[in-house]
C-alpha cells in the first residue's frame, strides 16, 4: 500500500456539533464521510451510553453502518455496529452460535423487504390468484415469526423491525382501490400481521419503514441503478434520515431522549425585533409573513401538550418579551406555557445553563432553536452537549422544522407528559413560596402534600417503564425498563412495583417515584429506586424508604439492600442512602451495596405528609 | 489546479479518507485499503451528488481508477 489513510486531527466536541449540523443542511456522501472521520478520534467522549447493534436484512445494508454511527453518536449513543451478510434472516436469528448471536448485541434492527423474500408479490402481483398472494405472505410471515421465538430463547436483545412498503403504483393501476386482489391491502394486512407478531415478543418494536418511504417520496426512495448493481435499495441522499429514523427508536430505549425546547423571540417567534418595532410591529398574523410564525407556534404548542417543557432565550430589554406574550391577539404561546424565561443580554448559555439549574433537569436534554448563525455556533461551541438547531431564512419552514424534531419521542405518552408544562410552571410556584416561609417545616406544612402509593397496578406499567428510561440525576444505577420488563416484575409473584403519586395545593404531580424490590424472608433488595427531581428536597423520598420500610419489617425481612452505581449524572443520589440510615455493607466493592437494619429503623412518616391507603393490588 | 479537479480531488479523499493530495492518476484500488466494492459505490454516489451529474454506470466495477473515473465525468461533460 502506498497511500495510507489520512491521519484525522484532533476537534473538540463544538467541531463535532457543526459537522453534524452541516450534514442536515446537506446529507451529502461527502459531508458524511468527512464527519464520520474527522469525529472518530473523539467518538466515545461525545457519547454517555455504549451499545451494541447487529443489522440483519434482506440487502446490502452495509451503507448504513456510518451514517447509522454518526447519527446515534449524536443522541449520545456510541454504537458498535455489525452488520450480517445480507439475505440470512432465518440462519442468524434461530443459530444461538451465528454471527450476530455470537455478537452479543443489545439492539437487533431486522431489514427485511417483502419484495425479497416474496419477490411475486411486487413484480408480477397480477399473475397471482388472491389465494397464492395470500399464502405467499402466510408462509414468510409463519416463517417469520418462528425465527424471532428462536432468537428470543437465546438473546434478550432488542428487536427493531422495519414494516412492509407500498409499491409506489400498485400493480392494477387506479383499480387497486376496488379490487377484491387489492396489492396495497394485501401488503397493508401483512403490515398488520407483523404488529402483532411484534407484540408477542418481549422488546420487539416494528418500525413504520413504510411511512418513512412515504414521507421522502416513494418514487425516489430508490436509486434502480444500484439497487440492481449492488443491492441497495435506498438512494444516496436519503442514508441519513434512514440512519436518523432508526435512532428516533434508540433514544427512548436509552433513557436519550430530549425534554425541553429553548426558543429565541425575535425572528423566531415572531417576525421583526420588538425592540426596534415594539408589541404592535412585530409580524405575526393572519397574512405572510405572519402567517409563518403563526403556524410555527402552533406546532411548538402541539410538542407542550405532549410533555415538551417550553423556555425561552431572548436578547431583548427585560419585560418586552412577557408583553408581547400577554397582550399581542395572535399569540399562539403564552406566558403560561413556558416553564423558564431569560430576557437579557448575558450569553445565552449561560441562561440556558440557569434555567437547567431552575428545572432540575439535565443541560443534556435541552434543545435550542434559534434563527441566528451566531447565537448557534456560540451555543454549539460553548454547550455542545445541547442540541442546537438553525432555523432557515425562510420563516414558512420554521413549522416543518418543528416537525422534524425527532429527539422528544417517547414509546408511548403518558397522562403525566399531557400535563409536565403545567407540573413545571406550578414548581415555580412552590419555589416563590419557599422563598417566603420562614423554616422548613413550616414550608413543608403549606404544601399540604399528598402521597398515594399503588403496588403491582398494571394501569401504572407505561409510567414505570418511561421513569426508568427518563430519569438520570435521583437514580440508583440508571438500568432501564421496558414495559415488558416492568409487567414481568409485576407478575413475578416475589417483586413488587411500587408506584409513587404525589399531589400538593398547586396540583397533582402524578406518579413520580418508582421502586421494585425483590422480596425474600430475610430481605427486601431494591431493584430499582427512582425519583423525579422536579419534587425532590421536599423529605418524600425519605418518606419513600421509609414507608417501603415499614412494609418489608412487617413483611418479617431484617434488612434492605440496595446498590448504588455512580454516573455522570446520579449524584443527587449519593448522599441519599446515609439520609436514610442506610450504610455502607462493604466498602470497596463495586457496585456499592448499601444495608439498611430494620430491627430498630424508624418508620415513622413527617406529620407534613399524608399517606393515602395504596390503591387494591392488580397485576 | 481547476476548481473541478480541486472538487475532484476532496471528493475521494473524503470518501477513501486520504489527503487530497494523494489522489493522482496512480490511485487505484490495489493502492488504497479504503477503496473496496462499497466505497466504489459510494465513489461514484459521491462524485454524482458533488457535480450534479447521473453517471450511466453500466458497470461501476470497470471505473475502479482515478484515470477511469475521471474519464467517466468527462463523458458526462464535466472537466476534470
Amino acid at each position: 500500500m502506498d497511500t495510507k489513510a489520512n491521519p484525522p486531527t484532533s476537534i473538540t466536541p463544538g467541531d463535532a456539533a457543526l459537522l453534524l449540523a452541516q450534514i442536515d443542511d446537506r446529507p451529502t456522501l461527502v459531508n458524511i464521510n468527512t464527519a464520520a472521520r474527522r469525529i472518530a478520534p473523539i467518538a466515545s467522549s461525545l457519547a454517555s451510553v455504549q451499545k451494541r447493534l447487529a443489522c440483519l436484512s434482506s440487502f446490502t445494508i452495509d451503507f448504513l453502518k456510518t451514517p447509522l454511527e454518526l447519527q446515534a453518536l449524536r443522541a449520545g449513543l456510541h454504537l458498535q455496529t455489525h452488520v450480517a451478510p445480507y439475505g440470512q434472516i432465518d440462519q442468524e436469528l434461530i443459530d444461538p452460535h451465528s454471527g450476530v448471536a455470537s455478537f452479543k448485541p443489545d439492539v437487533v434492527l431486522i431489514a427485511v423487504r417483502l419484495r425479497d423474500v416474496c419477490p411475486a408479490l411486487y413484480d408480477s402481483f397480477n399473475s397471482l390468484s388472491p389465494d397464492e398472494a395470500r399464502a405467499m405472505i402466510d408462509d414468510w410471515l409463519a416463517r417469520f415469526k418462528s425465527a424471532v421465538m428462536s432468537f428470543r430463547q437465546h438473546s434478550q436483545a432488542h428487536l427493531l423491525i422495519l414494516n412492509y412498503e407500498a409499491p409506489a403504483v400498485p400493480a392494477l393501476g387506479i383499480a387497486d382501490r376496488s379490487s377484491v386482489n387489492s396489492q396495497s391491502r394485501l401488503i397493508q394486512a401483512a403490515n398488520a400481521s407483523l404488529d402483532a407478531i411484534a407484540a408477542a415478543v418481549a422488546n420487539a418494536h416494528v418500525l413504520d419503514y413504510d411511512a418513512l418511504i412515504a414521507a421522502h417520496g416513494r418514487a425516489t426512495w430508490e436509486d434502480r441503478r444500484m439497487a440492481l448493481y449492488g443491492r441497495i435499495p435506498v438512494a444516496a441522499q436519503h442514508y441519513w434520515p434512514f440512519a436518523g429514523f432508526i435512532v428516533r427508536y434508540l433514544r427512548p430505549m436509552y433513557g436519550l431522549t430530549k425534554k425541553v425546547l429553548v426558543l429565541d423571540a425575535d425572528n423566531t417567534l415572531w417576525g421583526g425585533v420588538i425592540g426596534d418595532v415594539g408589541v404592535d410591529g412585530i409580524a405575526l398574523g393572519y397574512d405572510y409573513p405572519g402567517s409563518a410564525f403563526v403556524a410555527f407556534q402552533k406546532r411548538v404548542l402541539d410538542l407542550y401538550h405532549r410533555g415538551i417543557v417550553l423556555c425561552i432565550a431572548s436578547k431583548n430589554q427585560p419585560g418586552i418579551v412577557e408583553e408581547a406574550l400577554k397582550t399581542h391577539p395572535n399569540m399562539v404561546l403564552r406566558e403560561k406555557h413556558f416553564a423558564a424565561m431569560r430576557v437579557n443580554w448575558h450569553p445565552k448559555p449561560q441562561n440556558l445553563q440557569e434555567m437547567a439549574a431552575d428545572l432540575n433537569l439535565g443541560i443534556d436534554s435541552f434543545v435550542f432553536l434559534d434563527d441566528s448563525d451566531v447565537e448557534c455556533a456560540l451555543m454549539r461551541e460553548v454547550l455542545p452537549q445541547v442540541m442546537t438547531v438553525c432555523l432557515p431564512r425562510e420563516p414558512a419552514r420554521y413549522a416543518a422544522v418543528v416537525e422534524s424534531l425527532d429527539c422528544f419521542d417517547q414509546f408511548s405518552v403518558s397522562a403525566e407528559d399531557r400535563v409536565r408544562g403545567e407540573l413545571y410552571r406550578a414548581e415555580s410556584g412552590r419555589r416563590q413560596l419557599q422563598s417566603a416561609v420562614v423554616d422548613m417545616p413550616t414550608f413543608y406544612r403549606q404544601l399540604a402534600m399528598k402521597v398515594t402509593f399503588g403496588i403491582n397496578q398494571s394501569s401504572q406499567i407505561s409510567r414505570a417503564a418511561q421513569m426508568t428510561n427518563r430519569t438520570n440525576q435521583f437514580n440508583m444505577h440508571t438500568i432501564r425498563c421496558s414495559e415488558d420488563d416492568i409487567r414481568r416484575f409485576m407478575t413475578s409473584g416475589d417483586h413488587e412495583v411500587i408506584t409513587l403519586a404525589l399531589e400538593d395545593r398547586f396540583g397533582d404531580s402524578g406518579v413520580v417515584g418508582l421502586a421494585i424490590v425483590r422480596k425474600s424472608p430475610e430481605k427486601w433488595v431494591l431493584h430499582q429506586l427512582l425519583m423525579s427531581c422536579r419534587i425532590l428536597g421536599r423529605t418524600v423520598e425519605q418518606a419513600f424508604v421509609k414507608w417501603i420500610a415499614g412494609r418489608a419489617k412487617s413483611a418479617g425481612a431484617a434488612q434492605i439492600v440496595g446498590e448504588f452505581v455512580p454516573t455522570t449524572k446520579n449524584k443527587p443520589f449519593a448522599e441519599f442512602y446515609a439520609s436514610c440510615g442506610f450504610a455502607v455493607q462493604s466498602p470497596g466493592h463495586a457496585p456499592v451495596e448499601w444495608i439498611l437494619p430494620l430491627a430498630n429503623v424508624d418508620t415513622t412518616i413527617p406529620d407534613w405528609i399524608a399517606i393515602q391507603s395504596p390503591d387494591s393490588e392488580v397485576s | 489546479m481547476s476548481q473541478n479537479q480541486e472538487r475532484f480531488s476532496q471528493t475521494v479523499s473524503a470518501i477513501l479518507g486520504c489527503a487530497p493530495e494523494d489522489v493522482t492518476d496512480k490511485l487505484t484500488p490495489d493502492q488504497i485499503d479504503t477503496w473496496d466494492s462499497l466505497n466504489q459505490i459510494n465513489l461514484v454516489g459521491a462524485l454524482e451528488q458533488e457535480f450534479g451529474v447521473s453517471l450511466v454506470a453500466q458497470d461501476l466495477a470497470e471505473y475502479q481508477s482515478v484515470v477511469k473515473l475521471k474519464a467517466l465525468l468527462r463523458e458526462h461533460g464535466v472537466e476534470v
